[in-house]
């Protein structure tokens, strides 16, 4: 621990140095990843904007499907529960796959 | 006399559990974060306890029995925040370090003025959230006994602050878990036995509203304990004082204290000036609709506050450091939307088969007990005696465990974030901290159970919707722009709380003053996120653009979005000292015989 790098100056500087000592290169890594992963983020939003956000306006301009009904439930109440949160959780576990895998991408990259 | 056993033994579950945590309580921060050695799934079985309130567990169907289907909604909202929270916010906070949300602000932004804005905000929506989980247990104790309101919330209050201050969060991070699971059950069991035992749903056509509730066929008796005014939706008659009163659509009635009698499938009235719609057809069973609480702009606005309010939830995001890293802070909460997910699917069935089975709520007003009077008008005799005591006990888990979740956020505030400041005694030792935390959690129970007495006549549901407008109002473009924009100035972060805060809780106040809404837009009073929170962001933007000089936030930018294990971000124990002098977060170079210590 106490013996320090060895020829450090002679090597090239690896992406963790640059970071730790907050260089021009290493904040360029850094914010490529926070660029990354606020891309997914909201691309994930998006997803849920397009399946769920649409719901209340889509039942709104649809009074029809109130008046419909399945197995004596009005088939709103079915498209208020039945799809939605299955859909939340789907988003939630691919978003956490994706975004796992992005911190991954960048370790390995500072690893190197 | 089973309900009250049932609702003891989850009582002393709770406080045994409490006080066989504190068997490992040797520090401050084994008090405050268990320590952050808990497993993903106890996390977020925690995570889950903890949110389930009273909001959840009566609220819901509560305001679904008193104005539709379009409380349904809420429910929703409920579930989904943890998307906002998980896709935005979880990671990075976890990897920040910070305990708590007036931790974050002043180190995020390098402001100590701003610590104390942000420690305020905390405790006003605590507070605000605390208030609802109080009129829930006055309620359900009222139920269970039949003592006073004011009873319930006196002794829950007691029990709360008393099992806080002598616990900590390490006893409470198992006993919400264990909570959870009480609620699910009690909440899933009785609807499970119900369908079975109807072989579906009963009347469905006044279930789903193309009937208005009526009395059943042996009439309906109600005994009232105060005088009621009531409103009949159709014609009809009732008995009281041994007259027959006649009275017409529309027609108005005040009935005196006593024993109040209906005719066989006689309309049920409505208790007047609550909010409460006895409405069929169209108007009950759809979400949406054209006018009312369900206007799409209302239900958009409702959508909003829940979205984006539960990552500005103080005692649920303090939970999060009990994950070990960010990785983990994602997968705990991808499993408390799955918990959640589970639980959101139950409360619906209360505020639908209420109307069939307990229509006499309408005329008492009291639509928040639905939850807890369904089994027992279900089945009299001792089943429904026995779902009942199940279905109390579950509601008792639930204003326990959240109440217990709010006070260890506002004691802690006001222990480790305003007492030092006041005192401007700042290295203070285990013991005083011990003992200010002891304090402030007996001290901040006082007020909200004090504003409970007060609101017993507004719904659970509207209260807390209240702390969820004011969260998504503040903390929420706080973390947003906090944790993403690294232009955000501590001055514009300031400035937009503020205008969020004010905007948010005048809207509600005024909404109280002027009573009931006659329009859509007066609606929008009691439902301001759809104003507040982008107010709040544009107030926000602007001021911090409006600065010319910007601090670097490259440490932060580090230690929020580094993943860990590289020595990149905070070193483990940096910004633990509570109460200490605040620090910027500072990177640390690692040594060289660095190893991954998260595989």
């Amino acid at each position: 621990m106490s013996s320090g790098r060895p020829h450090r100056t002679w090597r090239l500087r690896t992406p963790r140095e640059e970071l730790a000592d907050a260089t021009a290169h290493g904040l360029l890594y850094l914010r490529r990843l926070r660029r990354a992963q606020l891309t997914l983020s909201v691309m994930a939003l998006v997803a849920f904007g397009a399946l769920f956000g649409v719901l209340p306006i889509t039942l709104f301009l649809l009074p029809r499907l109130g008046r419909t009904s399945l197995l004596g439930i009005p088939l709103t109440l079915w498209l208020l529960f039945v799809p939605t949160l299955p859909v939340f959780i789907l988003i939630g576990w691919l978003y956490a796959r994706r975004a796992d895998a992005l911190d991954e991408a960048f370790r390995d990259l500072v690893e190197r | 006399m089973t309900a009250l056993l049932a609702v003891a033994a989850v009582t002393l579950g709770t406080l045994g559990l409490g006080a066989w945590g504190v068997r490992f309580v040797r520090t401050t921060s084994d008090l405050l974060v268990a320590s952050r050695a808990v497993s993903a799934w106890w996390n977020a079985a925690a995570i889950s306890g903890e949110y389930l309130s009273a909001a959840s567990f009566l609220g819901i169907a509560g305001l679904e029995l008193a104005v539709g289907a379009s409380a349904l909604w809420q429910a929703l909202g409920f579930t989904a925040g943890y998307l906002a929270l998980l896709l935005f916010v979880a990671a990075p906070l976890r990897r920040f370090g910070s305990y708590t949300i007036p931790d974050f602000a002043e180190a995020r932004l390098r402001s100590p003025g701003l610590r104390l804005l942000a420690a305020a905000t905390v405790l006003v929506i605590d507070g605000f959230y605390l208030l609802p989980q109080l009129k829930g247990a006055g309620l359900a104790l009222g139920v269970v006994t039949g003592a006073s309101y004011w009873v319930g919330v006196a002794v829950v209050a007691a029990i709360v602050a008393i099992n806080v201050a002598i616990g900590g969060m390490r006893g409470i991070t198992y006993v919400q878990a264990f909570q959870f699971w009480v609620k699910l059950t009690a909440i899933s069991l009785p609807v499970i036995v119900l369908l079975i035992h109807f072989g579906g749903l009963p009347g469905r056509a006044t279930l789903f509203g193309s009937q208005l509730p009526r009395a059943g066929a042996h009439g309906l008796a109600v005994r009232l304990n105060a005088p009621q005014r009531v409103v009949f939706p159709a014609a009809g008659s009732l008995l009281v004082a041994g007259r027959v009163v006649r009275v017409r659509a529309g027609g108005q009635l005040t009935l005196p204290r006593g024993l109040v009698r209906l005719p066989p499938h006689g309309i049920v009235p409505v208790a007047g000036g609550q909010g409460i719609l006895a409405a069929a057809g169209a108007r009950w069973s759809e979400p949406v609709a054209g006018s009312g609480q369900a206007a799409p702009l209302l239900v958009y606005s409702l959508l909003i506050a829940t979205f984006l309010g539960t990552m500005g939830l103080p005692h649920i995001l303090v939970r999060f450091y009990t994950n070990p890293d960010g990785h983990a802070a994602r997968r705990t909460t991808v499993r408390v939307l799955t918990l959640l997910g589970l639980f959101y699917v139950f409360p619906g069935f209360y505020g639908a088969l209420g109307r069939v089975l307990t229509p006499q709520l309408y005329l008492t007003g009291q639509t928040d007990d639905v939850v807890l009077r369904v089994p027992g008008a279900a089945w009299p005799g001792p089943v429904g005696a026995g779902l009942g005591a199940l279905v109390a006990a579950g509601a008792f888990a639930a204003f326990l465990s959240t109440s217990s979740g709010l006070l260890v956020s506002m004691a802690g505030t006001i222990s480790h974030d305003v007492w030092p400041r006041l005192s401007r005694q700042r290295a203070a030792g285990v013991a005083i901290r011990r003992r200010r935390f002891r304090l402030a959690a007996a001290g901040a129970m006082v007020i909200p159970a004090l504003l409970a007495l007060a609101a017993q006549r507004i719904d659970i549901a509207i209260l807390v919707g209240w702390a969820f407008a004011i969260a998504a109002s503040t903390f929420c473009p706080m973390f947003l722009l906090g944790i993403w924009w690294t232009r955000l100035t501590a001055r514009g972060a300031s400035a937009g709380m503020l205008a969020g805060m004010l905007l948010a809780t005048s809207m509600i106040f005024a909404g109280l003053v002027l009573g009931e809404p006659a329009s859509p837009v007066g609606a929008l009073l009691a439902q301001p996120a759809v104003v507040s929170v982008p107010v709040a962001f544009v107030v926000m933007v602007a001021v911090s653009l409006a600065q010319r000089t910007v601090p670097d936030a490259t440490p932060e930018m580090l230690a929020l979005h580094a993943p860990e294990g590289l020595g990149l971000r905070l070193a483990e124990g940096e910004g633990e000292g509570l109460g200490e002098e605040p620090r910027a977060p500072s990177i640390v170079a690692t040594a060289p015989a660095w190893r991954r210590e998260d595989r």
